[in-house]
Formats: C-alpha cells, structure tokens, sequence
C-alpha cells in the first residue's frame, strides 16, 4: 500500500469511525 | 410503519409512541443511517412527517462562499441554516474539531396539509451539545 492510499484509509478510519448520527426523532401525523 | 422503517439501512431499532406521534430511531454502531432515506421512507408508508431531529457528531466544512455543513460521514453531510447558534460553528470550519450538536432537519411547512420534504435537507442547529 502506498502513501497516499494509506493516508485516504486513515482520514476514511477517522471519518467513519468517529463521526455519526447518534439518534432520529420524528414527529408524525396520521399514524393509526 | 415501524416494521417498514426497522427494514431501512443503518436502523438498529424503532420506538414508536401512537399517543404524542412520536417516533425515535436508533442508528447502528456504523452510523451508516442516512435521514432523508427515512423521512422518504416514512412517507411511502403513508404516514405525514410534521418534523424531524437528529443528534449527530461531525466535522463542520465550508461547502460554499459563507456557508457551513455538518460531515457526518465521508458521504453525508446537512447544509447549516445559518442563526446565532450556526455562528458560533464558524471558527471549526475546516478544522478537526468533532461538534455534537441538535438539530432540526425538517419542518412541514405551516398551512399545508400535507409537505413532501425538500432534498437536500438543511439542518438548523438547535444546540449545540460538545465541542472535542
């Protein structure tokens, strides 16, 4: 692996492994 | 609609509350969840969202001349609406900094009965929760 694929998986690694959605709340109408 | 949005990428679990209408989903671990998935989800299921809120960690970027977005993940990041609270995001910009911020991803326009989301969603930050 060279350099520069090796430094995209870390920023990717990074990306992914640290930043997120941690919760959703939807409020709705018409549900039966 | 629990067991169609339960089936959706990146959901863990689905609580719904038929008496206040509220309905909360839990992300997998992966935080591979994309919202307007859901919110189009929600709608094919012929229920009408009257709004939406996340709780998301990212990096705040420039995306364009003067405005902000949350990066979520390499492929998804929200367009920050800008008030008092966005203005306080600017100084991260560019930086590595993780924010943990509330937001508000979609309203139903007042007066309508029925609002089909726009895309992309636009994220007005509530609060923001840590800065790291």
């Amino acid at each position: 692996m060279n350099k520069k694929s090796f430094a995209l998986l870390m920023l990717f690694s990074t990306l992914v492994g640290q930043a997120q959605i941690h919760h959703i709340e939807m409020r709705v109408e018409g549900m039966t | 609609m629990k067991q169609h949005l339960g089936r959706q990428s990146g959901v863990q679990q689905v609580e719904v509350s038929l008496l206040d209408g509220k309905v909360e989903i839990t992300p997998k671990e992966d935080g591979q969840i994309d919202p307007a998935h859901l919110l189009k989800a929600t709608y094919d299921s012929g229920v009408s969202v009257a709004e939406m809120e996340i709780t998301a960690q990212g990096k705040v970027v420039n995306d364009s001349p003067g405005g902000l977005s949350l990066q979520v993940s390499p492929s998804l990041s929200f367009p920050i609406v800008s008030n008092e609270l966005s203005q306080r995001l600017t100084p991260l910009a560019g930086t590595s900094t993780l924010v943990t911020v509330r937001g508000q991803l979609y309203q139903k326009p007042p007066g309508k009965k029925k609002g089909e989301p726009s895309f992309p969603l636009k994220l007005t930050v509530l609060e923001v929760q840590k800065q790291e």
